[in-house]
């Protein structure tokens, strides 16, 4: 069969047909079209900038205390300070009255110790933020991590280079698992074994 | 690509803008909330993140006195279980001790001491400081005492036991008035005044359903909300399942089946009133054809001789064949224990009907036998508050004298009597003639909302205290209650408040401890001296720790079985008058029964979510107030659930809807207590209605305790309905044999019908 560039066949439909074209409407549409488009692209790169440059993951404490000076060039064990993972569901942040055990006397004339010692005086607590926080349907104890000699630094990252802490791993699933699959763990993998 | 005109790319540079904005809030919300991570200044010594530390103290929710746990977690309590060492509850709790948490985490607590500005009633109040508070009431209290008038104070509490209890006696005594009632609507009077009246002692005997084969129950719901529920529970189960072969036998005899009713082999309506004449029936049964063959049988048969079983069957509804079977099957089962309470103590025979349960146990011999009713020793701090609580009567002539102004200052303390007391007694109007009105309560309930100043006591969980447990458990026991968690407000304990009104009131001398913790510690180191083995082993810091620790002290001490035998004058006193009504049968023709209720017990318990969401155990019922009718009787009216009828007494009216309940006599109706509040909390507040108000004031002779089972009442159809809130869609089989049955019942098939749908109940 003889098809002309126009696409019809000689039998079938004559020119004097009415065609319905959506040519006009879309047209019409693309204004719209083009407004969302650009809206849409606004949106993905508004979501992107958040995410790049005010990610939440370090997140300023009301103290600047360094993990780098204590944990790094003083090589103060992390269970000195966080001495609860080892007996505990939580790893807990160390109370006021240990922070002013050392500072009382150690770089106690430094403005940010002052203030350390301020709290201290006042009996308040200092609202230290969280950085990891894991939801409240999990149920992830420190005590068996740290029993089972898993290193802090797994999950926490290189905590002892950091001035500010930042959260490097994303604390979801898929990195639980992944290394309760990799040691084997028994029963590592059942939902029963984190989600209580 | 065709021109962008200015119009177009304002429109476009728009579009981009407002799409990046929502783009970066997006990812703002979804972000995870910034959390803190809040230590301690200085923790305590015995403290670890995330480590549960569990507080053992007593539970304050019902008079029981159970031994409870509460899990506290980083200062907060978190759940309150049993305390498995303390012989009440044995590591067991209700819903009710459950729900303690919803007291102190309450968002109606009163949070500061506050004076009243506007009208009396209107509840304007201000935030006050605790000086000004306390200042003011002990201005009061001075000038009265200054002017000689000091009588006219009177301290109206709710029958708190221990220590604490001993404190507010020393404090009116120190401060020259003897007007210190003690006023708990649920406190079982009659019963007390029957065990002194059979047995000399004001104290409640021990009931060993653990150990016992065969239990009478004269209207005690012993398993529901009588007296100690998880403790007789626990004894009950133990009776039934808990020994080898022997499975203890149980019939309840009460006009509305109750909990105890259900689980019970049988169950036996009685008229309304009349249990105490079935029990002497049974007792002179026991006595002519039974074989009783005690020194005092003459005595007892001329007593009793009015008590022929064709007439107590008359006057009871029983037939003369089931009182024949109950005697034999008590008297011929060892051990066999009859218990009488609930709305049996609460007719206008009630002393004597109790009078004559205790009479029955002496006739089969169950005083002092393992199995039956053991003689408790007197209480680790002597008797106790809760023996001598006031009555209704009391409190009208407490009414009475403030109608007449010889009452100027009321102190109350965890009683609330505008709500329990009867409409009929107008003791809300006789409040407004006190001229000035203390609360110590921790909520703004229906008194509260009368007073001038409130000091708002802590609750239970943030005050120290101690307990003896009543009825106690056969041998001495005592637990301290200790604060598990720092106070949420700015609330004191009681004990507290009174002591720092001592000192404001230069009582200083007399009361001199600083606080309730101190004061608490004093009246232990008592006990500790006069304990010789603790005293020469230990300190007394050492004891004091170990207790706290342990949440119960207990001393060996139990009763000899000496030979227990009745004085001639009380043998002959013995007998049970038919119960008096308010309302003749012909314009009233039902007898209400209120009945506490098993969640919100006397309606202290309304204010607790938990307690109202709980489904009522035997119609499934939750939230709402309604009426029990027999279904015979809904029938006769035509009277659907759901109908709205108003509850017609001599003295008021509420309305509430019917429920239809197989388990009640034709001529009862039942009312359950406890909601109906107008204040106490946003919970409570409106919901439901206080079927006490329309109580007839019918007294006890003997306690004059609140008759409130003796109110005649009508029902008067509306016309309107309301839906029943509950759980349970059919309550009955339908033939389906969800819960089957085996033994004696089973073979006799059913032998009533209700409109042809077959009901199988037990032999009567």
């Amino acid at each position: 069969m003889n098809v002309d560039s126009s696409g019809r066949d000689g039998g079938g439909r004559g020119a004097d047909q009415v065609g319905v074209s959506i040519v006009p409407t879309l047209r019409l549409l693309t204004p719209a079209a083009l407004i969302l488009g650009v809206g849409f692209v606004g949106l993905v790169l508004g979501y992107w900038a958040n995410a790049a440059f005010v990610p939440g993951t370090t997140p300023e404490q009301p103290i600047d205390f360094s993990h780098r000076i204590h944990a790094g060039d003083f090589q103060i064990p992390c269970l000195y300070c966080h001495s609860q993972a080892r007996r505990s569901p939580v790893a807990g942040v160390p109370s006021v009255n240990k922070c002013v055990g050392c500072h009382n006397t150690v770089a106690s004339d430094r403005p940010q110790i002052r203030e350390v010692l301020q709290y201290f005086a006042n009996k308040e607590p200092i609202p230290w933020i969280k950085v990891h926080d894991l939801p409240d349907f999990v149920y992830f104890p420190h005590k068996r991590h740290v029993a089972a000699g898993v290193e802090c630094q797994t999950c926490h990252g290189p905590v002892e280079t950091m001035d500010r802490v930042t959260r490097l791993a994303p604390t979801k699933m898929g990195l639980c698992l992944d290394c309760h699959k990799q040691h084997g763990v028994e029963h590592g993998l059942d939902c029963w074994t984190c989600h209580k | 690509m065709a021109m962008i005109d200015r119009r177009d790319f304002v429109k476009l540079v728009g579009a981009g803008s407002v799409g990046a904005g929502a783009g970066f809030m997006l990812a703002e919300t979804i972000k995870h909330p910034v959390e803190h991570l809040i230590p301690y200044p200085v923790p305590p010594e015995e403290f670890s993140q995330g480590i549960a530390t569990w507080y053992n103290t007593v539970c304050s929710m019902c008079s029981a006195g159970c031994g409870i746990s509460v899990r506290t977690l980083e200062g907060r309590a978190k759940k309150i279980e049993g305390n498995p060492s303390h012989p009440v509850n044995q590591g067991r709790l209700c819903a009710l001790g459950q729900a303690g948490l919803q007291v102190l985490y309450n968002p109606d607590r009163l949070t500061a001491p506050m004076l009243r500005t506007g009208e009396r009633g209107d509840g304007a109040f201000v935030q006050t400081t605790w000086e000004e508070g306390l200042a003011e009431a002990a201005n009061r209290l001075s000038s009265l005492r200054a002017s000689g008038q000091v009588d006219r104070v009177c301290f109206l509490a709710g029958g708190v036991r221990g220590h604490v209890g001993r404190l507010f006696e020393r404090f009116m005594a120190e401060l020259g008035s003897d007007r210190l009632l003690n006023c708990d609507f649920g406190h079982a009077q009659t019963l007390y005044t029957a065990s002194e009246l059979f047995f000399g002692e004001r104290q409640l005997p021990y009931y060993d359903l653990e150990n016992t084969r065969y239990v009478l129950s004269f209207g005690a719901d012993f398993l529901g909300g009588w007296l100690s529920p998880v403790h007789h529970s626990l004894g009950f189960g133990r009776s039934r399942q808990g020994r080898s072969g022997v499975r203890g036998r149980f019939v309840q005899i009460e006009p509305r089946m109750s909990l105890s009713g259900a689980a019970a082999d049988e169950w036996i309506p009685a008229r309304p009133g009349t249990e105490g004449i079935l029990a002497l029936g049974i007792a002179r049964h026991i006595v002519e054809e039974g074989g009783y063959a005690g020194a005092d049988r003459a005595a007892w048969a001329e007593s009793l001789a009015g008590y022929t079983t064709e007439r107590v069957a008359e006057q009871t509804g029983i037939e003369s064949a089931t009182i024949v079977r109950l005697a034999e099957a008590f008297a011929g089962t060892r051990p066999s224990l009859a218990i009488g309470g609930g709305a049996v103590g609460n007719h206008t025979n009630g002393v004597d009907a109790l009078v004559a349960v205790n009479a029955l146990n002496y006739l089969a011999g169950n005083i002092g036998q393992t199995g039956g009713l053991v003689f408790n020793p007197v209480p680790a701090f002597g008797p106790t508050a809760r023996a001598g609580q006031s009555g209704y009567r009391a409190l009208l002539e407490l009414a009475e004298d403030a109608r007449q102004g010889r009452i100027e200052v009321l102190i109350l303390n965890a009683t609330n009597p505008v709500f329990a007391m009867p409409a009929a007694a107008a003791f809300e109007q006789a409040l407004a003639e006190i001229p000035f009105i203390v609360s110590l309560s921790s909520f703004m309930d229906e008194t509260t909302a009368l007073a001038d100043l409130i000091l708002p006591s802590h609750t239970y969980l943030e005050s120290w205290g101690d307990d003896t447990p009543e009825p106690g458990v056969g041998f001495t026991v005592a637990a301290i209650a200790q604060p598990v968690v720092a106070p949420l407000y700015n609330t004191r304990a009681t004990a507290d408040i009174i002591l720092g009104l001592a000192q404001e009131l230069g009582l200083g001398d007399a009361l001199p401890w600083a606080s309730a913790e101190e004061y608490i510690k004093a009246s232990w180191r008592e006990i500790y001296e006069r304990a010789p083995p603790d005293a020469a082993t230990r300190s007394f810091d050492e004891f004091w720790r170990s207790v706290l620790k342990a949440g119960i002290w207990g001393e060996e001490t139990r009763r000899e079985a000496a030979a227990f035998t009745v004085d001639a004058s009380v043998i002959a006193r013995v007998g049970v008058a038919a119960p008096e009504f308010s309302g003749s049968s012909d314009e009233y023709p039902f007898v209400l029964h209120p009945y506490s209720s098993h969640a919100l017990h006397d309606g202290r318990a309304a204010n607790l979510p938990w307690m109202q969401e709980l489904p009522d155990p035997m119609t499934s019922v939750v939230y709402g107030s309604w009426v029990e009718l027999n279904p015979a009787t809904a029938e006769e009216l035509e009277l659907r659930e759901g109908d709205l009828v108003e509850v017609q007494s001599a003295h008021g009216a509420v309305t509430v809807p019917v429920f239809v309940f197989p388990a009640i006599r034709p001529d009862v109706v039942a009312v359950p207590i406890g909601q109906g509040h107008s204040e106490y909390g946003r919970y409570a507040k409106n919901r439901g209605v206080n079927v006490l108000e329309i109580l007839a004031p019918l007294v006890e002779p003997t306690t004059g305790s609140l008759a409130s089972s003796a109110t005649r009442v009508r029902l008067v159809r509306t016309g309107r309905t309301a839906r029943i809130v509950k759980t349970g869609g059919a309550s009955r089989q339908l033939g389906r044999g969800v819960v089957q049955t085996t033994g004696e019942g089973a073979s006799a098939g059913p032998r009533a019908t209700l409109k042809g749908i077959p009901i199988t109940v037990e032999p009567a």
